[in-house]
C-alpha cells in the first residue's frame, strides 16, 4: 500500500470515512491553489464538519508527526493552502453553518468554511452585511479572510478583515481548542486576535467566527473615468482622497486591463485611454453622495478626464463594475496562466512604479497588467504566460520579486493582502529588520510547536522547506 | 468552439470562481467535484501527467449543468471540455453497457413500450439499467386532449419542430401545446423527427452525437425545439438556425397575444432547465411569456438555476447525488407554495414530477408550453 493510502487509512479511526479521501486525483486536485507555479500534493485530504473533529484530526496528526495544512476554497494567491511538505490537508469546506445572525447586536455566528458572500446574504434581510469583499467574495471562505486579513474593493471605507472580526474558535497546533477575542469587541488584556486575524493558518485553525455586520448603505453611486495617462489618474485620486470625500471604492485599471477587457468581451473606452478610475460613493443620505460625486465628477475634469460614465442604475452600475471584476478574468483568455501580483506603495509613486513594471515584464518577455486599489496604494500587477514553458515560469518568479523589491524601496510593503504562503517567505526579510523577524518566529514557535501546522508559510524555518522549494516551486506544468 | 482540449482547459486561471455555482461542489466540499478540479485533471490527463482511469470518478461526478460556465470570468467552454474529456474517457475504457442503454433510450418505440410497461410495475418504478436500485419510470402523457385549435391559421412561415426521443413520445400533451402555440405566432410546424444526439454527446459518444445531429434534416426550415438538453446541443452542433421555442414565441409576439386571454389564477414558479439559462443565455424569455397571462403571479424561486439533478443520464448513472440534489430543489419549490413549477425541459420534468408523486405534493410540475397554451384553450385541472 503506498504512503498515502496507508495515511488514508489509519485516519478513518479519527473520521468517517466518506470524509476522507486519498486517491491519486484527488491528491493532484489539491496539489495547488489559485496560486499555479508552485505545487506539492498532500497524502490525504480531510474534510471535517465541527471543531471537535477538526481538534481531533490535529491530535493524530500531532501523534504521527504528520504535518497538516488548512484550506479554504482555495482562492488564495500566495500558496498559502498547498500542502508544501505534503501530509494532510485540512479542508474547510464542510464547515458550512450559519448559527446564528444577531441583528440587533449587528454581529453574525458562523463556521469559517461559509464563504463570504454567504454572510452577506444572510444578513441581508436585516439591512446588514459582511463588509470585507475580496474580488473571490463569491468563493473564498470567512476562514480564508481570517488567514489572509483579506481586503477588497471597499477596504478604502470598511477597512480589511481584522476590524470585522469580534473573536474566533482557534484549534491550536496541538489540538487544544481557545475560544479568542470577545463579542463585545472589548477583550481586557494582550490582543490575541490580532495575532491570529492574519496569520495565514499558521497559528492554528480558525473553526468558527463571530463576525461584526455593517449597515448596508441605502444608496450607492458609481462613476467610470477614463484618463490620458496613469499620472493623470494618479493625481486625480490624490485629489479626491484630499478633497475629504472617502469613496467606498477607488479602483484603476490600466492599459493591459483596457486591452484584455477590449479582447475578450469587446468592452469600448474611449480613444488614448491609458488609465481607468472606478469610484464607488455610498451612504445613506442622497444629496451628500450626489454632491461627493459631483465633487470627483470635478477633480476628474481637472485632471484631465478623457470620459466619465455615470450608472443611472443598478444594471449599469453592474456594467462599470466589469471594467474591474472582469479585468483578471479577461486577462486568462490570453495565455495559458496568470499570476496576481501584490504589493503596497505610497500612492504618489504609481506613475514611476508603473513604468518600473513595464519595465521588468519587458525585461523578462512577459505580458502584464495592473489592478490597483488606488485608494490605498495596494497593486496588483497580473502576468499572463505559458505555465509549460520552465524558463517563462522562472521569469515570472524573478520579475515578481524585483517588482516586490521595488515596493519596499519605495516605502511599501511586500504585500497587501494576499499573504506571503509561500511565494513570499524569501522576501519578509526585505522589508522587516532583525529584530521584527525574531519576534515573529517567536510568536510561532510559541503557537506551532514542532511546526508541523502549515510547514514552510511565512517563514519557513525547517530543512523540509528547503527542500519543498528546491523541488516545487517553480516547476512548470 | 474548439475541438482541442488543451486550447480550453489552458483557459482556466485557477481563481476558483466557478466552485459555489457547481452543485455537486457544493454538496460535497471536494476539489475533485468541482469546475476547477474538473478541469485540472483532465488537462493532466490530457498531457500524460495523470491516466484518465485516476480521474474517471472525478468527471463522471459532473452533471453537465454549465452552471460554472456562467460564473467563469476566463470563458472556459466547460460544456465543450466536458464532452471532450468523456469522449477520450471513453476511448480508454470502453463502456459498451452504455452504448446499448443510450440506443435503447434513444428509440421512441422502444421508449413508449418501456414507459407503459413501467406505469404496470409496483410504484411506478423500474430496475436502474444505469446503476444501483430502481429509478421512476415517467408516465407518458395522454394524445391530443386539447379542445379542438381555433387559432389563427398559420400563414407566416414554417419551423421543423424537433420531435425528438422524448417530447413526442413522453410529453405528447406538451408537445402538441408547442405545435398549437407556433400557429399562434403564424408559424407551422413540420415535424422533425429523430434524435438529436445530445445524450451521446454529453456521454463520451461526440463523433455519433455528432453524427446524429448532422443527420436530422429539416428540409432547409429553421429548428425549433421544445427540449432545452435537445436544443442547447444542437446550437452547439448546427450552428444559429436552431431556436427554442421561448425565443421563437416572444419574437412572434406571443406576450401580447396572452395579454389578451381570459385570466388564469395560478402563481406559477419558473426552474431554469441547466441547458436553457446557462448553456443558452436564456432566462428572460420563458419568464416573459408566463407572466403577460393575466392572473399569473410569476413567484421567485430560490436556486433557480441550480440543477434538479436530471442532467440526462446523470439521475440513473450517479442516482444518490442525483437525488440528494432533487431534495434540495424540490424544498426550494415547496417554499415558494405555487401552484403550478414551469421548466422548459423534458429531463427536468420527469425528475420532478419524481419527487411531486413522492412527497405527495399538490403543486404540478409542467412545461412551460402547456401552461402558456391552457392560456387560450382552457385549465384543466
Amino acid at each position: 500500500m503506498t504512503a498515502s493510502g496507508q495515511i488514508g487509512r489509519e485516519l478513518e479511526a479519527v473520521l468517517p470515512k466518506e470524509r476522507i479521501v486519498a486517491d491519486t486525483a484527488a491528491r493532484r486536485a489539491y496539489d495547488s491553489d489559485a496560486y499555479p507555479i508552485d505545487r506539492h500534493p498532500p497524502d490525504a485530504v480531510v474534510l471535517p464538519e465541527t471543531t471537535e473533529e477538526v481538534s481531533r484530526l490535529v491530535r493524530w496528526c500531532v501523534e504521527q508527526s504528520i504535518p497538516y495544512t488548512p484550506r479554504g476554497a482555495g482562492t488564495g494567491l500566495s500558496g498559502g493552502a498547498m500542502a508544501a511538505r505534503g501530509g494532510i490537508v485540512i479542508s474547510t469546506k464542510r464547515l458550512t453553518r450559519i448559527f446564528e445572525v444577531d441583528a440587533a447586536n449587528r454581529m453574525m455566528h458562523a463556521q469559517s468554511g461559509v464563504p463570504n458572500l454567504r454572510l452577506s446574504q444572510a444578513a441581508a434581510p436585516f439591512g446588514l452585511h459582511f463588509a470585507p469583499d475580496p474580488s473571490s467574495q463569491s468563493v473564498c471562505t470567512l476562514g480564508g479572510n481570517i488567514a489572509e486579513n483579506s481586503g477588497g474593493p471597499h477596504t478604502l471605507k470598511y477597512g480589511v478583515t481584522y476590524p470585522h472580526i469580534l473573536q474566533v474558535v482557534l484549534v491550536d497546533p496541538s489540538g487544544e481548542v481557545w475560544t479568542i477575542g470577545s463579542r463585545s469587541g472589548r477583550a481586557p488584556g494582550p490582543d490575541f486576535l490580532s495575532l491570529i486575524v492574519g496569520g495565514e493558518g499558521t497559528l492554528g485553525i480558525v473553526t468558527e467566527a463571530w463576525v461584526r455586520l455593517t449597515p448596508t448603505p441605502q444608496c450607492v453611486e458609481t462613476a467610470l473615468v477614463a484618463f490620458p495617462s496613469v499620472r493623470q489618474a494618479t493625481e486625480c485620486v490624490s485629489a479626491i482622497v484630499s478633497s475629504g470625500v472617502i469613496p467606498a471604492a477607488l479602483e484603476m485599471m490600466d492599459k493591459g486591463i483596457i486591452g484584455a477587457l477590449r479582447a475578450a468581451f469587446g468592452l469600448q473606452y474611449p480613444d488614448g485611454s491609458e488609465a481607468l478610475l472606478l469610484v464607488e460613493c455610498d451612504g445613506n443620505d442622497p444629496e451628500r453622495i450626489a454632491d461627493e460625486l459631483a465633487t470627483v465628477e470635478s477633480i476628474s475634469q481637472a485632471n484631465g478626464a478623457l470620459e466619465l460614465r455615470r450608472a443611472q442604475s443598478e444594471a449599469e452600475r453592474k456594467d462599470l463594475w466589469k471594467a474591474r471584476k472582469k479585468g483578471i478574468g479577461a486577462m486568462g483568455r490570453l495565455a495559458p496562466s496568470i499570476v496576481t501580483h501584490d504589493g503596497v506603495i505610497p500612492r504618489s509613486r504609481l506613475p514611476e512604479m508603473l513604468d518600473f513594471v513595464y519595465q521588468v515584464a519587458a525585461e523578462h518577455d512577459i505580458g502584464v497588467a495592473n489592478l490597483f486599489h488606488a485608494g490605498d496604494g495596494n497593486l496588483h500587477p497580473c502576468m499572463y504566460f505559458d505555465d509549460r514553458d520552465p524558463l517563462q515560469v522562472e521569469a515570472v518568479i524573478a520579475a515578481g520579486e524585483a517588482i516586490i523589491a521595488r515596493c519596499v524601496e519605495l516605502g511599501g510593503s511586500v504585500s497587501g493582502e494576499h499573504g506571503i504562503g509561500v511565494e513570499k517567505s524569501t522576501l519578509l526579510e526585505s522589508m522587516f529588520g532583525p529584530d521584527d523577524m525574531r519576534l515573529q518566529r517567536i510568536a510561532r514557535e510559541i503557537f506551532n510547536e514542532g511546526d508541523l501546522c502549515n510547514p514552510c508559510k511565512v517563514i519557513p524555518n525547517q530543512k523540509g522547506c528547503v527542500e519543498h522549494r528546491r523541488r516545487s516551486r517553480g516547476v512548470a506544468w | 468552439m474548439s475541438s482541442d482540449l488543451i486550447d480550453i482547459s489552458t483557459r482556466c486561471i485557477r481563481c476558483g470562481f466557478c466552485l459555489e455555482a457547481c452543485p455537486t461542489f457544493t454538496e460535497t466540499g471536494l476539489e475533485t467535484h468541482s469546475p476547477r478540479g474538473r478541469i485540472y485533471l483532465a488537462r493532466s490527463a490530457d498531457e500524460g501527467q495523470a491516466s484518465w482511469t485516476t480521474v474517471r470518478k472525478s468527471i463522471d461526478s459532473c452533471l453537465g449543468c454549465r452552471a460554472c460556465e456562467t460564473a467563469c470570468p476566463s470563458g472556459v467552454e466547460y460544456g465543450r471540455l466536458l464532452e471532450l474529456a468523456r469522449s477520450r474517457l471513453e476511448r480508454a475504457e470502453p463502456d459498451r453497457h452504455l452504448a446499448r442503454v443510450l440506443d435503447w433510450m434513444t428509440r421512441p418505440s422502444l421508449l413508449r413500450l418501456s414507459a407503459a410497461l413501467g406505469g404496470l410495475l409496483p410504484g411506478g418504478e423500474a430496475p436502474n439499467p444505469l446503476g444501483p436500485g430502481r429509478t421512476p419510470v415517467p408516465r407518458p402523457q395522454p394524445r391530443g386532449d386539447w379542445p379542438p385549435y381555433e387559432g389563427p391559421v398559420p400563414k407566416r412561415g414554417e419551423v421543423a419542430l424537433l420531435a425528438g426521443c422524448a417530447m413526442d413520445c413522453l410529453f405528447a400533451r406538451t408537445h402538441e401545446a408547442s405545435v398549437r402555440l407556433l400557429a399562434r405566432v403564424g408559424l407551422l410546424a413540420r415535424p422533425l423527427h429523430g434524435c438529436c444526439g445530445a445524450l451521446h454527446a454529453h456521454n463520451g459518444f461526440l463523433d455519433e452525437g455528432v453524427r446524429r445531429a448532422e443527420a436530422l434534416d429539416p428540409r432547409g426550415l429553421p429548428i425549433v425545439t421544445d427540449s432545452a438538453g435537445c436544443g442547447g446541443w444542437l446550437k452547439e452542433a448546427r450552428g444559429s438556425k436552431v431556436k427554442d421555442l421561448s425565443e421563437v414565441l416572444l419574437d412572434g409576439g406571443l406576450d401580447s397575444d396572452l395579454g389578451r386571454c381570459e385570466p388564469l389564477r395560478l402563481r406559477v414558479a419558473y426552474h431554469d432547465a441547466c441547458h436553457l439559462a446557462h448553456g443558452q443565455g436564456i432566462r428572460a424569455q420563458p419568464r416573459a411569456l408566463l407572466a403577460a397571462i393575466p392572473g399569473v403571479e410569476l413567484v421567485p424561486l430560490a436556486e433557480s438555476d441550480t440543477c434538479c439533478g436530471s442532467a440526462g443520464i446523470y439521475n440513473l448513472r450517479e442516482p444518490e447525488m442525483a437525488n440528494l440534489l432533487l431534495d434540495r430543489k424540490w424544498r426550494h419549490i415547496e417554499a415558494t407554495h405555487a401552484d403550478v413549477v414551469a421548466a422548459g425541459n423534458p429531463g427536468c420534468l420527469a425528475w420532478l414530477q419524481a419527487a411531486a408523486q413522492r412527497s405527495g405534493s399538490r403543486i404540478r410540475v409542467m412545461h412551460t408550453s402547456e401552461i402558456l397554451e391552457a392560456a387560450f384553450s382552457g385549465w384543466s385541472s
